[in-house]
């Protein structure tokens, strides 16, 4: 596919052969222009997933950390990964890079992809260079937040629970408030809660009925006295991965999202150790459901390379491999039964009555607030 | 020989003189654009406010205190507090562990085993900061090495076995403790050792044949000696300290917080320049103030000291 | 004399302690480099693979590119201005001198976290280099490493014979040829061990990195940073391991090379740490 774009271009352009000249390695150019052209647009349009002999598959992408199956990146070529651990980290660096932040991609949750495209970072996307978009569940597009997919396609989703040491903590944790009432109890001090605002602040009201996505300034009051004065002295560490070191024992009860306790059991498991000793379970009696998109920014130089890869990963034989990585739902059809019997693979997989309690968040006139609760809570936790 | 022409004025000798003050300029150009320039902004920025929706801008049409108040209000005050309590433990700790390595280095090793044991002192700190600062989460995992072997009641724990469960020092302010003195312990030998080696044999000498016994002339002859390098090694350690976040964040967990992550965090996640300018400016405010009462102690120490001494000598 | 031997021998076994203590986390780490398990906070069995895995993460190996660029980049620089500025100081001490050496102690005495805050706010204004590239980050290197240097390239020439550049000058040497005839190998021992120090300090840097890098841009400490709320491999210590192999290559080069140079072990530890 990409490779025919190419040989298209040298047909076409004079000039656009003299830039790639300067690009792709002098024998190879001159072999195309030697009159291979033609063969070699033909050879490309055998297979668009096959990929080898195409040109260039490199890509910089601004993702999270431990979120992408190493081994199939590199079966699509070759992607470099920069890690930011928050939303607001990742758009204050691709705001204060101006447009020549020199990434391709950026993975941000769905919540977050107004301000990025206010700002003007995010590129419209052109689906007919993603023709595998089609195998995305129907319920997993045109999300509130970017409506049509003009900007993001789904990565994966999860929802956000809890993860305790039943060895420790003897009561049955089953809502919000029973999770609090343990973390100001049973768990003092060995509590770890998510580093991240809207998860901090929603465990509060969550527990409560509040919507959380509220913007009202009591709501708001309430929440920053009760996380500032009642929560805070408990909380042992601000932890957005408690799961991958579970093994650790670090912690009785986490806050926790669905896949990364997977891989804390997991892990257990690994290191021969009994995972009935952890107990999962998913907020409630509302909780989040969070989508993390892949987008394209404006300016990126490997566009065609980055629509390939987003075509790639849309494949189910892929997007179960990614699956079966990180752990959490990717929204491809079939790809439940795809997955076969994995393990914990409930903690994957959620029924229709489960998903109904997990509401998506929202970036709106609360943020501003919610960040300072966020910081207050901090500072109260080490004061 | 050199003594003899150095002496003999030279005309050529004119350019020695003039281009090594311009050697300096340079780094002093280098210095107002990449150090005071950004050290105003910090101060500048923070009687600003923040300009909602847009990370990192700073509105400065009304500057004002607010942001100060609320770093004086609000929770930022005790963790203030305890970060100078943990830097001022800190530093004392490195000095305690750190005179006696000096001592020895100075005064009980020869030149051989000297230049072995110096080597071997600064090698860790040559090691990445970061990577040795993660490694102590391998050291004090719960369910790690050490704290299985602590609980294992083998001879060699000296009974140290821990009847309570694995050690759980990880996320706390001990293990922040800890690791401060890890990392900061060769920046306060050094300078020690440095001092202490300075100080005259002779003077130390001196002092015994005139009948002090050992510890009266470490008190009175050697420290006062190795004084302004004693004063260096502890600005040298506690003021990166208390400036350290990087520690804290890495072992901390939440109640090992240290107030420089806040400054970060105000940058990072809220996007509020403004804000974290005043905490980076409290910080700054702190310190001095901690630099100058203990500064104050020192010079009422001596003034004491002094007016004992002349005491005595009225009374012989 | 009997008590005598026991202090010293206290002193030495203190010593003796603290040295292990400090190398005790370095231990633990090199020993997970050869971890099976993929973290290196639990220990499963001896393996090497992630040695191999190390070379491929290819976000790993940019990054510590990045982090060798940047330090050499900025020793160089640092090793220039500190050069010169020290032997200014040195030898033409002025009114001008107080107010520089005071400036130099200000950088040595700002916590990081306060120079980083502001530069980082200083480039958004400045924009366009200043945000992009590994200029920034070189830039901000510089800033504590070149003090440093300033220093110790002070402190080794305040110690010189002022009068063998002169005698050169007399001899007819044209200034080009004193400078680097004469000067320059004597300040030679105090330019290696300054530039041994921009550089480790260039390696260790996170804090004011963390804040100037630019969207894309990640040296291998702020790497490391970024997944320590997560998951790290044991790649991450092998690559640890082979830097302190290296570093400790370097530090011994260094001493050797200062060494036939005729300095004692001790000179050369007093040049290391600026005296």
């Amino acid at each position: 596919m990409s490779l025919n774009d190419e040989s298209t271009h040298i047909l076409i352009s004079q000039q656009a052969a003299q830039r790639l000249a300067a690009t792709i390695n002098r024998r190879r150019f001159l072999a195309i222009g030697g009159g291979v052209a033609a063969a070699a647009a033909l050879a490309a349009c055998g297979g668009s997933s096959g990929g080898s002999g195409s040109k260039s598959k490199n890509i910089n992408m601004f993702t999270w950390a431990e979120y992408d199956d190493p081994d199939l990146l590199k079966s699509w070529g070759n992607i470099s990964l920069t890690i930011f651990n928050s939303n607001e980290e990742a758009i204050q660096k691709l705001v204060q890079g101006g447009g020549s932040s020199g990434f391709d991609m950026v993975v941000p949750t769905g919540a977050y992809i107004p301000q990025l495209v206010k700002s003007g970072l995010l590129a419209e996307l052109d689906k007919t260079k993603i023709p595998n978009f089609s195998n995305l569940d129907s319920h997993y597009t045109n999300q509130s937040w970017d409506p049509d997919n003009k900007h993001s396609v789904c990565k994966n989703w999860g929802t956000t629970g809890w993860i305790y040491d039943t060895t420790v903590v003897k009561t049955e944790i089953k809502t919000w408030a029973d999770f609090i009432k343990v973390a100001q109890t049973e768990a003092s001090g060995k509590t770890s809660v998510i580093d991240a605002t809207p998860d901090l602040c929603g465990i509060y009201f969550w527990a409560n009925g509040i919507d959380w996505t509220t913007e009202k300034t009591e709501d708001l009051d309430a929440c920053e006295k009760f996380l500032v004065n009642e929560l805070a002295s408990h909380i042992k560490a601000f932890d957005s991965y408690p799961g991958v070191n579970l093994t650790s024992g670090s912690y009785a009860l986490s806050q926790v999202f669905n896949g990364d306790a997977r891989q804390g059991l997991l892990g257990i498991k690994a290191a021969g150790q009994d995972p009935a000793r952890y107990k999962w379970g998913i907020g409630s009696p509302t909780t989040e459901l969070w989508m993390d998109n892949w987008c394209i920014l404006k300016g990126a130089k490997n566009v065609d390379a980055s629509y390939d890869f987003i075509n790639f990963i849309l494949d189910p034989k892929n997007s179960v491999k990614d699956l079966n990585f990180h752990g959490y739902n990717t929204g491809i059809k079939g790809v439940s039964d795809l997955a076969g019997s994995i393990e914990f693979k409930d903690m994957v997989f959620f029924t229709d009555a489960q998903v109904a309690t997990m509401k998506p968040g929202a970036v709106n006139s609360a943020q501003d607030r919610l960040v300072k609760i966020y910081s207050n809570v901090k500072a109260k936790a080490g004061g | 020989m050199t003594a003899t022409l150095g002496t003999q004025p030279s005309q050529q000798r004119t350019w020695l003189r003039a281009p090594k003050f311009l050697l300096a300029i340079p780094s002093f150009v280098w210095y107002v654009f990449l150090f005071a320039v950004p050290v105003a902004l910090v101060v500048v920025n923070s009687f600003g406010r923040k300009v909602a929706g847009t990370p990192g801008k700073v509105d400065l049409s009304s500057p004002s205190l607010d942001r100060y108040h609320e770093v004086i209000s609000g929770s930022f005050r005790s963790l203030l507090k305890q970060t100078m309590f943990t830097s001022i433990l800190g530093t004392v700790l490195c000095l305690v562990i750190s005179l006696p390595v000096a001592y020895f280095l100075a005064f009980k090793v020869g030149p051989k085993a000297k230049t072995a044991v110096l080597a071997l002192l600064m090698v860790p700190f040559f090691v990445n900061f970061l990577l040795r600062t993660l490694a102590w989460r391998i050291v004090l995992q719960p369910q790690g090495f050490v704290s299985n072997f602590l609980q294992s009641g083998h001879w060699f724990t000296f009974g140290l076995a821990l009847r309570n469960g694995p050690i759980q020092i990880l996320d706390t302010r001990a293990a922040v403790q800890l690791a401060i003195v890890y990392n900061y312990l060769p920046l306060m030998i050094f300078p020690l050792w440095v001092a202490l080696d300075r100080v005259e044999l002779h003077l130390r000498e001196a002092s015994k044949d005139l009948g002090a016994n050992r510890l009266r002339t470490l008190l009175q002859v050697t420290l006062p000696l190795a004084g302004p390098g004693i004063v260096a090694g502890l600005i040298l350690v506690f003021v990166p300290l208390s400036g350290d976040y990087v520690t804290a964040a890495l072992l901390g967990g939440a109640k090992g917080n240290m107030i420089g992550a806040e400054v970060a965090n105000q940058y990072f996640k809220a996007q509020d320049a403004a804000s974290g300018s005043a905490i980076a400016v409290s910080l700054i405010i702190s310190i001095l103030l901690v630099l100058g009462v203990i500064a104050a102690c020192f010079w009422l120490m001596a003034r004491i000291r002094r007016r004992a001494r002349a005491v005595q000598l009225v009374q012989r | 004399m009997k008590r005598y031997f026991t202090v010293s021998s206290a002193l030495g076994v203190w010593t003796g302690a603290v040295i292990v203590f400090l190398f005790t986390p370095i231990a633990f780490l090199v020993a997970m480099s050869f971890n099976d398990y993929k973290s290196i906070f639990k220990w499963t069995h001896f393996s090497t693979r992630w040695w191999g895995h190390m070379m491929q993460n290819t976000s790993l190996t940019s990054s510590v590119r990045v982090s060798l660029e940047v330090a050499f980049v900025s020793t160089a620089l640092a090793l220039i201005l500190g050069t010169f500025a020290g032997l200014a100081l040195a030898k033409r001490p002025g009114k001008w001198t107080a107010g520089f050496v005071g400036i130099i102690l200000l950088i040595l005495v700002t916590p990081e976290i306060v120079d980083g805050a502001g530069q980082l706010s200083w480039f958004v204004l400045l924009g366009g280099p200043f945000r992009t590239g590994l200029t920034p980050i070189v830039l901000v290197h510089t800033v504590f490493s070149s003090a440093v240097v300033t220093l110790i390239v002070r402190a080794r020439v305040a110690g010189l014979d002022e009068r063998l550049e002169e005698a050169a000058a007399d001899l007819f040497a044209t200034p080009r040829r004193a400078f680097f005839e004469v000067t320059l190998p004597l300040v030679m021992p105090a330019v290696l061990a300054g530039g041994m120090l921009a550089f480790t300090l260039s390696l260790d840097n996170v804090v004011s990195t963390s804040f100037v890098s630019p969207a894309g841009v990640t040296t291998f400490p702020n790497y490391v940073f970024g997944l320590s709320g997560g998951i790290i491999r044991p790649e991450v210590a092998a690559m640890a391991t082979l830097f302190i192999a290296s570093t400790l290559a370097a530090v011994g080069l260094v001493a050797l090379a200062l060494r036939r140079g005729g300095q004692s072990g001790t000179e050369i530890a007093a040049t290391f740490t600026g005296n």
